[in-house]
């Protein structure tokens, strides 16, 4: 049987990603978990890489799908970014430009939303470079 | 009005998506995403959270429709959204590698749907392949689920007259226990 197509079947950008997540750690102290994900679920590369993403991968990619369902409902234009704000922290995602590809963070509430935001907006934007 | 929330389960690629297009009067809510398995189902893209649908039957039976994701990294999907449904559309395509197997499967998953409302079957691509006959999925029920009233039907998930002749086969059979008391009695 022929391999997948996702990009979580190519071994290079496998590695290439998961040094990525631990490069944004070094960036930011608050962030306490990360995945590179795939738009139709699977979990390309996280951190702490020795976790098991799978089941986060695939609710990651549905929230970033339910999101663009309710910006076309509203009409007002492509989700940019989501954030979901809780006691003990924040998550931010977002699409990787260029790629169907999404980041997903976790950072602690030592982290401001806007901190956590331009981070996450920065490795993003590596991410797709990296990829090209 | 009556209203009914129906929930389209089966395997990637068995048609629910595209049985909620042909079937709902309101625009559809999709999220499709490009899909990384087309060496296992050759398709663009595939849903990763939900469908969602409305559509009337008669006078006065609303219907919501909604449809999951096939694949099964998407459960916690499956756990959401089967709270709020009162029946189910499982639709099973010949042309999977162990439709009888997708059939059982879906069907044990979902089971409670059964129990509060009803069941229906829908056997797609039934044209695309010699794949098991409608005999062969009702043996497979009756050995698995003795004594259960599933109706099974071929069906294209394009033509919208055949998915209502099956909705509305679903629907007269929840109303229909609900009367008899085999289920909880639907909104009104």
């Amino acid at each position: 049987m022929a391999t997948g197509t996702g990009l979580h079947t190519k071994p290079a950008v496998v590695k290439a990603a998961t040094t990525l997540l631990a490069d944004m750690k070094g960036a930011s102290s608050s962030l306490t978990y990360a995945a590179l994900l795939t738009d139709d679920g699977f979990d390309v590369a996280r951190y702490p890489e020795k976790t098991n993403g799978e089941r986060f991968a695939g609710m990651a990619s549905s929230m970033q799908a339910l999101g663009d369902a309710v910006t076309h409902e509203l009409k007002i234009g492509d989700s940019e970014y989501i954030i979901i704000a809780s006691g003990k922290g924040h998550v931010v995602q977002l699409r990787v430009p260029g790629h169907e590809l999404v980041l997903s963070a976790l950072f602690d509430n030592d982290a401001t939303v806007g901190h956590a935001l331009a981070i996450a907006r920065s490795f993003a934007q590596k991410a797709s470079d990296l990829i090209g | 009005m009556a209203e009914h929330v129906i929930l389209f389960t089966g395997p990637m690629g068995a048609g629910k998506t595209t049985a909620i297009r042909s079937l709902s009067e309101i625009e559809v809510v999709s999220t499709e995403a490009g899909n990384s398995e087309r060496h296992i189902v050759d398709k663009a893209t595939t849903t990763v959270a939900l469908d969602y649908g409305e559509i009337v039957i008669g006078s006065d039976d609303k219907v919501r429709l909604y449809g999951i994701p096939g694949q099964k990294r998407f459960n916690f999907m499956w756990t959401i959204l089967k709270k709020r449904a009162k029946g189910m559309v499982l639709l099973v395509n010949t042309d999977a590698p162990d439709p009888i197997g997708e059939l059982t499967f879906f069907l044990e998953e979902f089971r409670e749907l059964y129990d509060r409302g009803g069941v229906v079957v829908g056997v797609t691509r039934s044209d695309v392949l010699d794949g098991p006959s409608l005999d062969d999925f009702h043996e497979a029920l009756e050995r698995t689920n003795p004594g259960l009233v599933i109706p099974v039907f071929t069906v294209d998930p394009r033509e919208s007259s055949q998915m209502q002749n099956m909705l509305l086969a679903l629907v007269v059979n929840i109303e229909m226990r609900a009367a008899f008391g085999a289920v909880p009695a639907v909104a009104g």
